[in-house]
């Protein structure tokens, strides 16, 4: 038996990755895997819960999470796509279109 | 031999949590993007493997194929798209990381501080409880598939419905944002 204290302290971990990497990287792609990581994050927590108080609703929204994340991905891709064919990078702190 | 099996499979939880802490750092780190992206795959099958260890079969099947299937490949191939004209010699880092990782320090101990004493009671000894109405004819410990797809579908339609609708948008969207402006 797993005591919930060892995951939380896991999931902890990797949501802390996961937001160094959004805020330390700059390569867009990259920061988009970290999101996921954050959402991964997010699902061990759910699942962990769900074993500690025996009810299903913890797994069955970790798996609406994971597939909002895939959404998520398919537009965030496409988005860096666009970016790539507009200005040839996909590295953030070259797009400064917004700066007046 | 037979103890450090055991030992192995007693901490599973543990050593792929370890694991996917390690490559998820390695992700960050690294230069390379395919390389993160390697990270990143390897950081789902650790997670997937927490889900096995937790009890939640059918969910770390899901982590399996829709990451490691799916999404690595998704990155992999828009990885090759972009960066092979990269230039050479271009930071890894942004300009402000050092206050960035100064912050997430900061977060990281009120973290710690706020939740240093919260005691939790003893787990539930089944790994999951259905209502009596909605396991009839089930072995939940054995047919973990079956009992979150009652459990979803009974408690979570709505949900689910509403998920797949905001799939079928980000579809469109996605095809609709990379199409190129030609014609």
């Amino acid at each position: 038996m797993v005591s919930l204290n060892a995951v939380l302290l896991i999931s902890f971990g990797l949501f802390s990755i996961g937001i160094a990497g959004v805020l330390i990287r700059r390569n867009a792609l990259v920061i988009l895997m970290c999101v996921e990581l954050m959402l991964n994050a997010a699902n061990l927590n759910f699942i962990a819960f769900a074993r500690h108080s025996g009810s299903v609703s913890g797994q069955a929204f970790a798996l609406l999470v994971m597939g909002f994340a895939a959404a998520e991905v398919a537009v965030g891709l496409a988005l860096v796509v666009a970016l790539y064919r507009k200005r040839d990078t996909v590295q953030v702190d070259d797009i400064n279109l917004l700066k007046g | 031999m037979e103890h450090l099996l055991e030992t192995i499979g007693r901490n599973l939880f543990a050593i792929f949590g370890v694991m996917a802490l390690g490559s998820a750092a390695f992700m960050v780190a690294s230069r390379s993007a395919v390389h993160s992206v390697l990270g990143f795959l390897f950081t789902m099958l650790c997670i997937a493997g927490c889900f096995l260890a937790l009890e939640a079969e059918f969910l770390g099947m899901a982590q399996i194929l829709v990451y490691a299937g799916g999404i690595v490949v998704l990155f992999l191939f828009v990885v090759m798209l972009v960066e092979m004209s990269k230039k050479s010699g271009a930071q890894v880092f942004q300009l402000q990381s050092r206050y960035a990782v100064a912050a997430v320090l900061i977060g990281a101990a009120l973290f710690v501080g706020v939740f240093r004493k919260v005691i939790f009671g003893a787990a539930s000894a089944e790994a999951l409880v259905l209502r009596p109405g909605l396991a009839q004819g089930l072995d939940v410990a054995k047919q973990n598939a079956q009992a979150v797809s009652r459990g979803l579908f009974a408690d979570y339609l709505l949900p689910f419905e509403i998920l797949s609708v905001i799939l079928l948008v980000a579809l469109v969207g996605a095809v609709v944002l990379a199409k190129t402006e030609r014609v």
